[in-house]
């Protein structure tokens, strides 16, 4: 009944996730079976609360952590036979604090860290870094130092050292976490255009506004399962299954739910939509 | 090595229960005995002592090997390089060169090895009987000044905290393609560099912020501070240390002023 | 209806007690901190060896702290933070000697090491003669607990010790002081 996204013919798996399951050093489970197909292309979701293994599956996905069961196949290759570093070329990860990655005198220099990791040339380099942070918005402040700028802006160095590698997945955890809606609008422009330029776009986040309003595809997690992997009508059809996986639904879907009785349809998931109901709507309001 | 953070482990055994206070001083009798006795056989006794104190203390035999991995490694060390570097005495038991190997020098190597054991046991005793609360609330009370207590005190409070994000921070930095265990110095030099900077940072700021609740907390508003845990010493206390002064006390006047050689 | 007394009948208190002579909170608190932090990289940042065991990167932090904040912090922090290393790895025994090495350490190349408003000359000066004392008391040290064979094989591994450390403390104190200096914007 909850419509799947329509596998494409043209596109092809770039991440496989079949059967893993991981268990921190203490004992804690934190990963109970997950098996899912990332297409390339894909602008994905994983959504999920606290302790749901989100961040568990993404680092899983990156090398950071090997799974105690199953494989993790990334363009066909599993990672059990690739370093972390060789997985940066593919896949790049923005961690949720960007002060935990920012350590240089300046933008540029700090943006060049990772291509420079990678091994690419001085030229190669240059471009990549150049076209990254002309993409996030920081050639103003590119010569300043990255701690003497605002959240945002940090945030958006972290994501353009991260471009400056040019993988074809990103991973972006909890990418809008402390910033204003200006700072928000600002930065998912950049990620919006990321996925428009081909890229596979991963967004770990329980803010179910922005995945309302950006993202394809949306992955439920809870306690260490999937629960629902569904375009985001599908998602917000289904509001007990987000209240149970500890999620809040965006106040869109909630108010559409509520004015179902007057035909509006619960899977709305923006506010101009809504409007639109209302407007042509069965007549309720007049 | 990321070994246990905190060797204490939990129990309810008279040593565990031992005023922290007796417990220092006892580890620095011991050491001083060990230190100033050179008889083998005296150390494989004083060993035997040590042993069954562990024992009796129900440490997890899990803990115990992992902390004694570094000084097994070092004793085996000592008893191989000791008698090439002492050549000391008769009966000679090999000779290549330079080299004299004789019996006396194999048997103080061992010597040596069994007192670095004991150093340790009396040290791993003290670690893993006294939960680190209880040691600095013994050094206050012993005359550690209050704030360098609290210093201490909120330094082993932040230590899982600070070794996490160091963690969190070489992933973050691998994700990027930083790869610490490989190339020259200089390259290593700068990868220690790239995870230190953000790790000092986020340590610098939890600094300010700390700074601000110990000031609204009324720290240092009087010099008369009440605590809310007070060190009593009971009976059983002040036997446990007479036999800690006793232990290295009739040894020493023995060695010392009685030249009985120990 | 009763009247209440606001007079609290369980603590005496009496006007005029001085405050306590304790060293600042902003003191306590970054000690604390780098304390913390040198044991924590003590224990974390180590590069295995086939002969003696470990290569820790604490050396660093001893000197960071030495520049950055003083002979004072260098000496507390860098002593009390190895040696609290010692403690919790399992050779506390060890640790009184750790103190003496690494508090002279930090010690010896805070004095220099800020002398020129910090010139780069000056740490490295502080680095040279801090390890010299680190590296002499260890092998002074080992020399009568472990004896002469075991004091000798750890000396090439205290001075590279030393060498990685500096380079890496150097670099930290001149990217800190960026940090530390007005900042244009806060966030």
């Amino acid at each position: 009944m909850i419509p799947r996204v329509p596998p494409s013919a043209n596109q092809d798996k770039i991440i496989s996730v079949h059967g893993v399951k991981f268990v921190y050093n203490g004992g804690v489970q934190a990963l109970a079976g997950i098996d899912i197909d990332i297409r390339r292309g894909d602008y994905l979701a994983i959504v999920g609360g606290n302790g749901s293994g989100k961040t568990t599956l993404a680092k899983n996905m990156n090398g950071l952590l090997r799974p105690t069961n199953g494989s993790v196949t990334i363009n066909g290759v599993s990672t059990s036979e690739q370093t972390v570093a060789e997985l940066a070329k593919v896949i790049g990860y923005a961690f949720q604090n960007p002060d935990h990655q920012l350590f240089c005198s300046s933008v540029v220099e700090e943006v060049r860290f990772g291509p420079l990791n990678l091994g690419y040339p001085e030229a190669e380099v240059a471009k990549k870094t150049e076209m990254s942070i002309e993409a996030m918005g920081l050639s103003s402040v590119k010569d300043q130092p990255p701690f003497s700028l605002t959240l945002g802006e940090r945030r958006r160095v972290s994501i353009a050292s991260v471009m400056a590698m040019d993988p074809q997945v990103f991973i972006l955890d909890e990418p809008t976490t402390g910033l204003d809606a200006r700072e928000t609008d600002d930065l998912m422009e950049g990620v919006d255009r990321l996925n428009l330029d081909g890229r596979t776009v991963v967004l770990i986040t329980h803010d179910m506004k922005l995945v309302a309003k950006h993202a394809k595809r949306v992955v439920v997690m809870s306690e260490g399962r999937i629960v629902l992997d569904s375009d985001p009508r599908g998602v917000f059809t289904d509001l007990e299954l987000l209240l149970r996986s500890k999620l809040i639904p965006p106040p869109v879907a909630q108010l559409a739910h509520r004015l179902s009785s007057l035909g509006v349809p619960r899977d709305v998931i923006s506010p101009e939509e809504l409007v639109f109901h209302l407007m042509s709507g069965r007549g309720a309001l007049e | 090595m990321t070994a246990f953070i905190d060797l204490y482990t939990e129990s309810g055994t008279f040593l565990h229960r031992m005023d922290p206070r007796v417990k220092i001083v006892a580890v620095a009798t011991l050491s001083l005995l060990a230190l100033i006795m050179s008889h083998l056989v005296y150390l494989l006794v004083l060993t035997a002592v040590m042993v069954v104190l562990i024992l009796l203390g129900r440490a997890s035999f899990q803990k115990t090997m992992l902390a004694f991995s570094y000084v097994f490694r070092v004793m085996a060390l000592i008893v191989v390089l000791w008698p090439i570097f002492n050549p000391g005495g008769t009966p000679v038991l090999f000779e290549l060169g330079p080299i004299r190997i004789t019996e006396p020098g194999i048997m103080a190597g061992i010597a040596t090895a069994v007192r670095i054991f004991c150093l340790a046991a009396s040290w791993y005793l003290l670690m893993f009987t006294t939960s680190q609360r209880d040691l600095v609330c013994g050094l206050v009370k012993m005359g550690l000044r209050f704030d360098f207590g609290l210093s201490l005190a909120m330094a082993l409070r932040f230590l899982p905290t600070f070794s996490a994000i160091v963690e969190s921070i070489k992933d973050a930095q691998r994700a990027r393609g930083m790869e610490l265990d490989k190339g020259n110095l200089r390259k290593r030099a700068r990868d220690y560099v790239a995870v230190l900077v953000p790790t000092i940072i986020t340590a610098l700021k939890m600094a300010d912020m700390l700074s601000l609740a110990l000031q609204s907390r009324a720290y240092g508003a009087r010099s008369d501070r009440t605590y809310v845990r007070e060190l009593k010493m009971l009976a059983g206390d002040y036997v446990a240390l007479s036999i800690a002064v006793a232990v290295f006390a009739i040894p020493a006047t023995a060695k010392y002023i009685f030249s009985i050689p120990l | 209806m009763a009247s209440v007394s606001m007079e609290s009948k369980t603590t005496q208190t009496t006007v005029g007690v001085p405050p306590a002579k304790f060293v600042p909170p902003r003191t306590v608190a970054l000690y604390a901190v780098l304390t913390a932090l040198t044991t924590a990289v003590t224990m974390i940042l180590v590069i295995p060896l086939p002969t003696r065991g470990y290569f820790n990167v604490g050396d660093a932090m001893v000197f960071f702290s030495a520049f950055t904040f003083g002979w004072r912090a260098g000496m507390i922090c860098g002593g009390i933070g190895s040696a609290l290393a010692d403690l919790l790895l399992g050779f506390g025994f060890f640790a009184p000697i750790t103190l003496v090495a690494k508090g002279s350490e930090g010690l010896v190349a805070g004095v220099l090491g800020r002398a020129y408003g910090g010139a780069t000359w000056a740490k490295v000066l502080g680095i040279w003669a801090g390890g010299s004392c680190m590296v002499t008391t260890y092998f002074v040290g080992e020399w009568i607990l472990f004896g002469f064979g075991n004091a000798a094989l750890e000396l090439p591994l205290n001075v590279g010790q030393v060498l990685l450390g500096g380079l890496i403390g150097l670099a930290l104190s001149q990217a800190i002081s960026r940090y530390r200096n007005p900042r244009p914007k806060a966030t």
